[in-house]
Formats: structure tokens, sequence, C-alpha cells
């Protein structure tokens, strides 16, 4: 679905990380692994760090400590928040849903609306278009935009297609309606035939939890996990990247009138640097373009990943001026959306962990 | 001109690290190399896209039994 959206603006954003620090050679080391096998997929995919949260932290928690800091760096009151959306598959509960969670925490107005968006990897770029919406045809004046989870609860440690992947996070960004921005250009798409490749088979209405959905079972490759454990085909979700984040990226640059050369930035969701890299280089866009470290520190972090990358690699100049950026994400669904934006002058509080080290 | 079978076997090497080894030809049987593993489909997932353009399924890939195999996927 093309969409394009006028006269709204990305006002401040802020993400706050988990705090405890996960070390990929460490962590494979200590479960027998070789440290030539683990040097070997290191380098080549980009594994090194990731940051995940400590017991007890969720999702929910995360991104109300970047909502807090956000809105106090804008000297914003939570009254004049018009509507909350959160983005996250890791909800504390089935029901209430967390954006209500987040209304109350912050002691927001009955007369702001609360809804959740049960998106991933591409969840930010969807959130963004449901604010941009809002402020567009809504009513809404502000639209505060949580988008975080906390994946590296749903792996299992004996799982290395997916324990070593994943960080936590928790965003927020706020969105303006302004009588003077260029348009944000919105591509939305999905592929609900290849759900299952990314897939928590157990734990909701069709396969609730039991002891049975407990039992672990290992696969072909050797990989030990359960029912009730993120499972992802990791070669079918690099092939769907491959076949469709290219086009979706150049029908928004398309929609813009920019070719790779005079936008500023690609911002590519962090499912890994090999991934990033070869993504970006498919797109058209320059290596200096295509920022790819913030996975290497934090992890793929879901849908907070690309705030994360906006604000790790774009944080300075975005705070100074306004730069040409496309930003896609991809993943879980399968789903995957981009945008191209002028974003900039913004707020952007420092990048943290929660709780505070 | 086209390439020849053993310039397309020496390209995937070279972007395959787990084809890359001493004895390993296009006979060699890919389970009984160390790293035939999912890191190397994903290699040669990227390989298949940037030197002949088509993206390949990793079911495609692993239903390969050795490097000659592979080699009969690029499209002639």
């Amino acid at each position: 679905m093309l969409s394009s959206l006028s006269n709204i603006r990305i006002a401040g954003l802020a993400l706050s990380t988990g705090s405890v620090t996960r070390d990929f050679i460490a962590d494979g080391l200590a479960l027998g692994l070789e440290r030539a096998q683990l040097e070997r997929i290191s380098q080549t995919v980009g594994l090194k760090e990731r940051k995940v949260t400590a017991p007890g932290i969720t999702a929910l928690d995360l991104c109300e400590d970047a909502a807090r800091r956000l809105l106090d760096e804008m000297g914003i009151d939570a009254s004049a928040i018009d509507a909350v959306i959160f983005v996250t598959q890791t909800p504390d509960h089935s029901q209430p849903n967390n954006s209500s969670l987040l209304h109350g925490r912050l002691g927001l107005c009955k007369s702001t609306a609360a809804f959740d968006l049960a998106m991933g990897c591409s969840g930010w770029v969807y959130g963004l278009h449901q604010a941009a919406l809002l402020c567009a045809h809504g009513g809404a004046a502000r639209v505060l935009l949580c988008a975080g989870d906390t994946l590296s609860r749903l792996t299992n440690p004996l799982d290395r297609a997916t324990d070593p992947l994943f960080g936590d996070a928790g965003s927020a960004a706020l969105i303006e309606k302004t009588g003077h921005a260029p348009a944000m250009h919105f591509n939305l798409e999905a592929d609900g035939s290849g759900a299952k490749s990314i897939c928590v088979p157990a734990g909701g209405a069709r396969l609730p939890a039991t002891p049975l959905t407990k039992q672990e079972i290992k696969d072909a490759e050797g990989n030990i996990h359960h029912a009730e454990n993120l499972q992802m085909n990791g070669s079918d979700v690099f092939n769907f990247t491959l076949r469709e984040v290219p086009g979706s990226v150049a029908s928004v640059l398309k929609m813009a009138g920019w070719t790779p050369m005079q936008a500023d930035a690609l911002i590519l969701h962090q499912a890994n640097r090999f991934m990033v890299s070869t993504i970006g280089k498919k797109c058209g866009f320059a290596p200096e373009k295509t920022p790819m470290d913030s996975v290497e520190k934090f992890g793929n972090q879901s849908s907070a990943s690309i705030p994360c990358t906006l604000i790790h690699a774009l944080g300075a100049p975005l705070q100074e001026k306004t730069l040409k950026v496309v930003a896609c994400g991809y993943g879980v669904g399968l789903s995957w959306g981009s945008v191209a934006l002028e974003l900039g002058p913004i707020v952007v509080a420092p990048l943290q962990s929660f709780p505070k080290l | 001109m086209s390439k020849s079978e053993t310039e397309l076997w020496a390209a995937l090497q070279a972007d395959v690290d787990g084809l890359n080894g001493p004895g390993i030809t296009q006979k060699t049987r890919l389970e009984t190399l160390p790293q035939w593993d999912s890191l190397a489909i994903l290699l040669v997932i990227t390989h298949f896209e940037q030197a002949h353009g088509i993206v390949l399924s990793g079911n495609q890939i692993r239903a390969c039994k050795t490097g000659r195999e592979l080699l009969q996927l690029i499209p002639r």
C-alpha cells in the first residue's frame, strides 16, 4: 500500500536498551562451541555484543523510560499527547494492552487514544504511518509512538540460529502535526504465506502453553528449542528480504523524487551486519550511507532497531539539520515497510540503558 | 562469452568459505564439509544473487548433494 502524508514531522526520538551486555564469543565458548567457528560467524555475520534486559524488566518498562526521557528533554507535558501507539510482540499481558498500561503510567488524559500494533521488525514504519495518519486525518496534534521488544526472553539459549541475534530495547518518538513539512512517503506490504518463517508456535489461543509445549527438541542443524520459543528459518527470511526490500525502498525513493545519491541515509532494520550490508548494496546505497554498526553493539532490537540506528548513527546531525532519510523495516509476518522522509532538526535524547548503569 | 564450470566453481568457492579448503571439489559431498552450515547457505544465496541475479531458497540449496549440483542451479 502506497501512502503519502503531508505536514507531519518527527519532533523527537529516544531509546532505552537492556542493561546486561552479552558477548557472542564468550557465550558460545560457555556452551562448549569452538572458538574458530565462533570467530568465523562473528566476522562474517557481524555478531559481537548485544544488550538484553535484566530479569523482571519488560518492553513496557523500556518504552516508559524512553518516553519519560523524551518528554522531559522536549519539555512537553503528558497532557499534550493526543494518542499513544505501542508497537510490540512482547507485551506484558495478552490483556490489557501495553498502550493502556503506558497510558496509565504516564498519567495521560482520558481524551488520549491508546492502542497497540502487534508487529515486529517492520513495526516502527507501520507505527509511524499510523501516527502520521492520526495527525493528518485523525484530529491529533501530537502522537507518542513507542516501539520495543524483549525477544531475548523468547529464544532458547541452545538455539544458535536465534539466541545470539537479539537485543532488547524500547523506543519513543513524538510525531507532530505542523503546517509546513514535506510529505512522508510510505510503502507498507505483507506476505502472509511466509508467516511460519518467523514464529512462536505456542502460548497463544491456537496452541496454549502446557507442559508439552515446553518439551525441547533438536532440529536438523542441532539447535534446541521448544514450542514456546521464537523459531526462525534464517535462509527463508534472508531470501525474502533480498526479494522484497530493494523494490520497497525503490518505490519510496521514486515517490519522494530522490535517487540513492540524493538521499542522505538508508536506515535498514538491523537484523545483522551481513544482511544490512548485502541489502544496502542491492538498494544502490553506498556503504557509508547505510549505517550498520548498531547491530554489533546492541543486537537485533526488532521494532526498536530503526530508531536506535537513527539515534546511534545520525543523532548528532539530526539535532542540527534536515536529512533526507529512507528507512525500511522487514521481518515477522512476513511484513515490510519503507518510508522516505525529511528528518530534522529534532530533539534526540541520549541512548542509555534501563536501569541506568 | 560464458564462464566455464571451473570458473563458476572458483567464483562460488571464493564467496563461500565453507566450500573452500584442501581437497574440496565439485564432486565432494556437501554434508561431509564441516562448514556446510546455515551460514554457508546464506553465503550461497548472496553469491547467486550478486553473481547470477537469482534469489535461491534455502530448500533449493539444501537439496543439492554436491558443488556440481549447486552449479546446475545457475540459469544457462
